[in-house]
């Protein structure tokens, strides 16, 4: 050790590192370094505007795949998918009931790649719906809901609710025998509530039955104002983690 | 001998310390990369997954949307055929309404009643856990699975199977008037004139040939000539619980009992509600399906504390939340796979739709 004190030369490789991540463009964007050091990943982390809603370091049990299963972070990623093929389909659909069955017919036939973006939307909203649920017996069997986490998880509940309407909303916008069925055969489920049901089925339907006017506001509501909502929720779910310490660990 | 370990006090530690929870360093990972690593490759195996999927299934798409022709089955998306299974055994408003928004408050209100700190942070840690989740899957689903198959009269199946000794055996189909009313007369009963009129040839709108008119026919007595044992038609009101409504002698004055105009609803803008009650309904939408929904929980609660399975708060909670998870998906199940047309109890799929 002690014949070793004096500095050594640069080598190539330690060259091209500083070529690469010293440089002023680079520390212009990126301002921890390459993070290769403890400090410089917690760094990387704690600055960056899309990772620092993690911590800089977590609890070891709480990596393991089989405590979560990452059931909260799918649900939020499946989220994200479905926004960015959801504005892709946006570019195709108009939600006018004479044009709305033929643009997705359109898309599946006209459109390169419009079939799978249609696929991956839908299947991805199918899987939000299980992820969420899944994400909830997850947090119940662990135990998740506890002390201090209480308003966390009514906000889950929330959230459980708009990922439900967001599929529902979105079910009728194909404008197919399935959707305006299924659409017809839910809001009439509204309309039975005593007293204010079928105010309330007329708000939401815009009419006596399934029509136009649905049609824009199922598409409104879907393509921003329940993902708005959705989105002030999930700033709060996630907030709320990082306020009570992390996941929930054995007392 | 043994010299106090500095780390583990022998006082117990206080609970106000207890309370935190320990921030101990050398248990701790760094996030990047032990978890942005996961989330990252968690994100990428589920992006192919996703397209592997989009690639090899198509989502349905049916005919243009045409109000005026109603398919049959008309069904809700899967998440809400367990309301629209509902919506065949109770009033309306109950499964559409009020069952799913006491069932949103109650699931909200969880962390309020069980407030204790057992078991967190583990999956199903307290001593019973594990037992108490069968339990309440188990009750949960074949409970379902058994009121399902009663209001679907499946119970009157397995009678006449096992009274007939035979799978295959089937009630015998009406007769026509002469044959009913020449049955009548070979086993020494009398036959009504009004069916006599109607083999004599008397009547212009019935021929001795066509079906005999149901107020001559009785099910049991053709059934016992043709040696089937059909389910007894005392017990008619046991067959649904729709038979509680129609299978019982009700008097008429039950059946619209006015309680004036109580819901002075127009003084709103709204129509004035006139409340008449139906006692029969009341009891066979509401009552009943009230009384199953919210007494089998609590008797199941009650007989399982009886019995020591549950003793804590997380106990029953984890009982009822199994419970519930799996009427949840039995509902699902039977909305999606086992309704088919004109919502009948039998298997189903959507690619069968017309």
């Amino acid at each position: 050790m002690a014949s070793n004190e004096r500095p050594q030369r640069a080598s190539v490789g330690d060259r091209l590192y500083d070529l690469a991540f010293q440089n002023r463009v680079w520390r212009s964007i990126f301002r921890s370094g390459y993070p290769n050091t403890p400090r410089n990943q917690m760094l990387a982390v704690a600055t960056n505007v899309f990772l620092h809603l993690h911590p800089t370091r977590i609890h070891r049990t709480h990596v393991k795949i089989t405590h979560t299963f990452c059931l909260g972070g799918l649900s939020f990623f499946l989220f994200l998918g479905l926004t960015i093929t959801g504005v892709l389909l946006m570019f195709y659909y108009v939600p006018s009931v004479e044009r709305a069955y033929q643009d997705v017919l359109a898309l599946e036939t006209d459109v390169r790649f419009g079939q799978l973006m249609r696929n991956m939307h839908r299947w991805m909203a199918h899987g939000m719906v299980l992820t969420v649920i899944m994400h909830m017996m997850r947090v119940f069997y662990t135990g998740a809901y506890k002390p201090p986490r209480e308003f966390n998880w009514v906000v889950g509940v929330v959230l459980l609710v708009l990922t439900l309407l967001l599929s529902f909303t979105g079910y009728l916008l194909p404008w197919d025998q399935l959707a305006l069925w299924a659409i017809t055969v839910g809001t009439n489920m509204v309309g039975s509530a005593p007293l204010l049901g079928e105010p309330n089925r007329f708000v939401l339907v815009g009419g006596y039955q399934v029509g136009q006017a649905a049609l824009i506001r199922f598409y409104t509501l879907h393509v921003i104002g329940l993902p708005l909502l959705a989105a002030v929720f999930m700033m709060v779910h996630f907030w709320r983690i990082r306020r009570d310490g992390g996941l929930a660990r054995p007392l | 001998m043994t010299t106090a370990n500095p780390e583990t006090p022998s006082e117990p530690i206080s609970k106000a310390v207890r309370g935190r929870q320990s921030r101990a360093r050398e248990e701790e990972l760094l996030v990047w990369p032990d978890l942005v690593f996961i989330e990252f490759i968690c994100a990428v195996l589920f992006t192919v997954l996703i397209l592997i999927l989009a690639v090899m299934v198509d989502s349905i798409l049916l005919d243009r949307a045409n109000p005026a022709v109603t398919p049959n089955p008309s069904k809700a998306p899967w998440y809400f055929l367990n309301l629209q299974e509902l919506l065949l055994h109770m009033h309306p408003a109950l499964a559409g309404v009020i069952v799913p928004t006491v069932a949103l408050i109650a699931l909200g209100a969880i962390p309020y009643f069980d407030n204790s700190n057992d078991g967190q942070g583990e999956w199903l840690s307290t001593p019973r856990a594990w037992l108490n989740l069968w339990v309440g899957a188990f009750v949960g689903f074949f409970g379902t699975l058994l009121l399902i198959f009663y209001d679907a009269s499946k119970h009157v199946q397995v009678f006449e199977m096992i009274a007939n000794g035979s799978l295959s055996a089937k009630a015998p189909p009406p007769p026509s008037a002469l044959q009913y009313s020449e049955a009548l007369a070979s086993s020494g009963k009398t036959v009504p004139e009004g069916l006599q009129a109607i083999v004599s040839g008397g009547n212009e709108l019935v021929q001795p040939t066509d079906t005999v008119p149901s107020e001559f026919y009785s099910q049991s007595f053709w059934n016992g000539q043709n040696g089937f044992t059909a389910w007894p038609e005392q017990l008619e009101f046991l067959t649904t619980l729709r038979g509680i409504q129609t299978g019982i002698p009700w008097p008429e004055w039950t059946k619209e009992i006015p309680l004036g105009n109580v819901l002075r609803t127009d003084l709103f803008g709204f129509p004035r509600i006139e409340l008449n009650v139906d006692v029969p309904a009341l009891i066979v939408e509401q009552i009943i399906p009230v009384t199953a929904m919210v007494g089998l929980p609590v008797l199941l609660a009650v007989v399982a504390s009886k019995l020591g399975i549950a003793k804590t708060k997380r106990d029953h909670m984890i009982m009822q939340f199994s419970g519930f998870i799996a009427v949840y998906v039995v509902l699902t199940i039977i909305g999606t796979y086992f309704r088919g047309v004109g919502l009948e109890l039998e298997p189903y799929t959507i690619f069968a739709h017309p």
